[in-house]
């Protein structure tokens, strides 16, 4: 007798309801997933983008606005490339969430540090916007931002609102300017001394290019940053987004299941070890 | 180490002879099985469905040596070739599902047989129980189907190969847990049988044995000392994982990285290597198949990202591979990944050891250490 088999990895049907242009390269989806996602996500966690033919990629999840799920995506290969030409209305499948989201229980009281690179500001915003929604819970919130150049820079349009949330500080830096660029000039880490911070109060949210995020963590620590104060995402290849597949390894553990937020000290043993 | 006492309960240990053998596949057969066994394909011993005892090439030989495989007609005993029991449970190629344009999903049907696996040596049965280890509670669908309907009837190896460091692993050369039947020929027609579960004692009752006599279990647990002298590496299991991240640096990965071509053959023959990746097969009509196909740590593009590469090096993904299967697995999931079966030894094109790479990084952990 023929038994019908199932697996994990399906997709769920999500239409495209708008798009919005980030950068040159990048574009913010807004998909509503049939039937909801099976549980409301959190920031830091990831969705796996199925296109049609083309396959899946983990994507991080910005937000969550009237169910509508926001996620963005910078083009830069076979499916992202595919996901670029497509429109609303147009069909993707969606899978998730997954993985485990920034340590929002832990931010309570504390003072919230973001430090982003690039596209790693995407699984940040649903912090920030966390942030100015609960104001109250969190005490300072300063950003630190950068990317190559302005027209790299994600959500732009929305800074204003950023700035706006009280007790905030936000910086910005590229490291190549164009004639109306008014910031700083130069790699983010050279934000960290600028910024007012109160290490003892302060737990730390990094995401970038792990190189980016490397030095980072040694400027962090030169101002007193703790092992425990630290949290960054990691990204690794990634083809089952549930810890089957076996791609994502960072030593032990799964970027997939046991990331891909992680406490700096649970994986500080690898973090530094070359090709890993 | 598996001891011969934990493995010789006297009063379960039967004697019979090679016609018993055959007697135990037809039993097999009649209840139903699909009975899965050695068969010589191509003078490489595969493992195919048998529909006749008389398929599995006894009085076969073969001479494994690392990056060396030959079969030989000359009275001898064969080891274990390239395929393992997870090609039957983990398919290397497994359609997931059909989804199509309007991202409505079918589901594949399979058909599944109770399934024998007729003379699998221990090192692949203890496979099996590291595969079920990995599979756990999030458990692939098409393995548990599998596995829940398996009689698992082991050959014990009185003579392990040139590439086999099972004793070494605790995984053999004598079946110890988990299996149904076990069974050793012992030589001159003798077959010393030993039922390992309920099952297995309910298939051996519809043969005809006599209890083996003193003499017979006090050879046999001389053979069992001695293969297991034979199928050693040159480290011990004691603090391996701890050693073995201590030496994360090593310039071991890097020298046999002069010598590796990633070609991932070690991951393909692996009896428990797990890794896998999707691909979609687009059809004419829209819909596509999304498929599971095996993939290996050694391959180029395992850790490949768009715009980058986590482990661009060869040295990098060969100390993932040893990492893995000696000191992640176990965090992850409760036994070493490797069993010592040698596969990846015998099948590699550069007749690289992983026995050697192993103890030598070992060695240079601890010449470090006394310094
Ligand atoms: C946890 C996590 C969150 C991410 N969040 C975002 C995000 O918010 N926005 C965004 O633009 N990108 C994000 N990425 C990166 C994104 O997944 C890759 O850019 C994307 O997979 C590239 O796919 P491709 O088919 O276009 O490229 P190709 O080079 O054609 O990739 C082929 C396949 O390899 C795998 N792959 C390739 N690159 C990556 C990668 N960087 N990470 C994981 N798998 C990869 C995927 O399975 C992909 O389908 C994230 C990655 C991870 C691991
Ligand atoms: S790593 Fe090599 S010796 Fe160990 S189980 Fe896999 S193929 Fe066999
Ligand atoms: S160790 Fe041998 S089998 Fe494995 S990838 Fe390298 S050359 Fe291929
Ligand atoms: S993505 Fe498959 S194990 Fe993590």
């Amino acid at each position: 007798m023929q038994e019908v088999v199932r697996t994990p990895m399906v997709p769920v049907r999500a239409e495209i309801v708008k798009i919005v242009p980030e950068t040159p390269d990048t574009k913010t989806f807004y998909f509503r997933v049939q039937g909801g996602l099976v549980e409301a996500p959190k920031p830091g966690q990831f969705t796996e983008v199925y296109v049609p033919g083309v396959g899946e990629a983990p994507v991080s999840i910005c937000g969550l606005e009237d169910g509508i799920l926001v996620q963005t995506v910078r083009s830069v290969g076979a499916l992202t490339d595919y996901l670029f030409k497509m429109r609303e209305g147009d069909l993707v499948g969606i899978r998730g969430p997954y993985g485990k989201g920034w340590p929002i229980e832990k931010l309570a009281g504390k003072d919230v540090l973001i430090v982003a690179g690039g596209i790693g500001l995407a699984p940040l915003r649903g912090v920030i916007l966390e942030v100015e929604r609960n104001r109250g819970k969190y005490g300072k919130l300063t950003i630190l931002y950068g990317a190559r150049t302005p027209s790299l820079l994600l959500y732009r349009y929305e800074f204003d609102r950023y700035r706006e949330i009280p007790n905030t500080e936000f910086l910005l830096t590229v490291d190549h300017p164009d004639e109306t660029w008014r910031y700083h000039v130069g790699v983010v880490t050279e934000l960290i001394p600028m910024a007012r911070i109160d290490v003892e109060r302060t737990i730390a949210l990094v995401c970038g290019p792990e190189i980016m995020m490397r030095f980072t963590v040694k400027a962090l620590e030169q101002i007193g940053f703790k092992e425990n104060q630290i949290y960054f995402s990691l990204e690794r290849r990634m083809k089952c987004g549930i810890g089957l597949c076996g791609h994502c390894q960072v030593g032990p553990y799964f970027v997939c299941r046991h990331g891909p937020v992680f406490p700096y000290w649970l994986i500080k043993k690898y973090f530094w070890v070359d090709e890993i | 180490m598996i001891f011969a006492d934990q493995v010789l309960f006297r009063g379960s240990v039967y004697s019979g002879v090679e016609d018993d053998l055959k007697s135990l596949f037809n039993v097999a057969v009649s209840r139903g099985y699909r009975v899965i066994g050695p068969k010589l394909v191509n003078s490489v011993i595969r493992l195919e469905q048998l529909n006749d005892f008389n398929e599995i090439p006894y009085g076969y030989g073969d001479k494994q040596a690392p990056g060396y495989y030959r079969v030989v007609n000359n009275g001898g005993r064969f080891r274990h070739g390239p395929d393992s029991p997870k090609r039957f449970l983990y398919p290397p190629e497994l359609l997931l599902f059909i989804i199509r344009p309007d991202l409505s999903v079918e589901y594949p049907r399979f058909e599944f047989y109770k399934t024998a696996f007729f003379g699998i040596k221990p090192c692949d049965l203890a496979a099996i129980n590291v595969m079920d280890g990995v599979q756990g509670e999030l458990g692939d669908e098409y393995y548990r189907k599998v596995r829940e309907n398996l009689l698992l009837i082991v050959e014990n190896c009185v003579e392990p190969g040139d590439t086999c460091f099972c004793a070494t692993m605790g995984t053999g050369p004598f079946a110890f847990k988990g299996f149904d039947v076990a069974y050793t020929r012992v030589g001159s027609g003798v077959v010393i049988f030993q039922p390992g579960s309920d099952l297995g004692v309910d298939i051996l009752s519809e043969l005809s044995l006599r209890p083996a006599e003193d003499e017979q279990v006090d050879f046999l647990r001389n053979l069992m000392l001695d293969a297991s002298k034979k199928a050693r590496a040159e480290f011990t299991l004691e603090n391996l994982p701890e050693t073995l991240e201590m030496g994360l640096d090593s310039e071991v990965y890097r020298k046999i990285a002069e010598r590796c071509f990633g070609c991932a053959n070690c991951n393909m023959v692996c009896p428990t290597c797990f890794c896998f990746d999707v691909i979609d097969e687009p059809e004419l009509d829209g819909s596509a198949k999304r498929i599971r196909i095996w993939d290996g740590c050694h391959s180029y593009s395992y850790a490949q990202v768009a715009g980058g590469h986590f482990r661009k090096s060869l040295y990098a993904r060969y100390r993932h591979w040893v990492l893995h299967k000696f000191v992640y697995w176990i965090r992850q999931f409760g036994t070493f990944g490797c069993v010592g079966c040698g596969r990846c030894i015998t099948w590699c094109p550069a007749g690289i050891d992983l026995r050697q790479v192993v103890r030598d990084v070992v060695k240079e952990v601890e010449t470090r250490c006394r310094r």
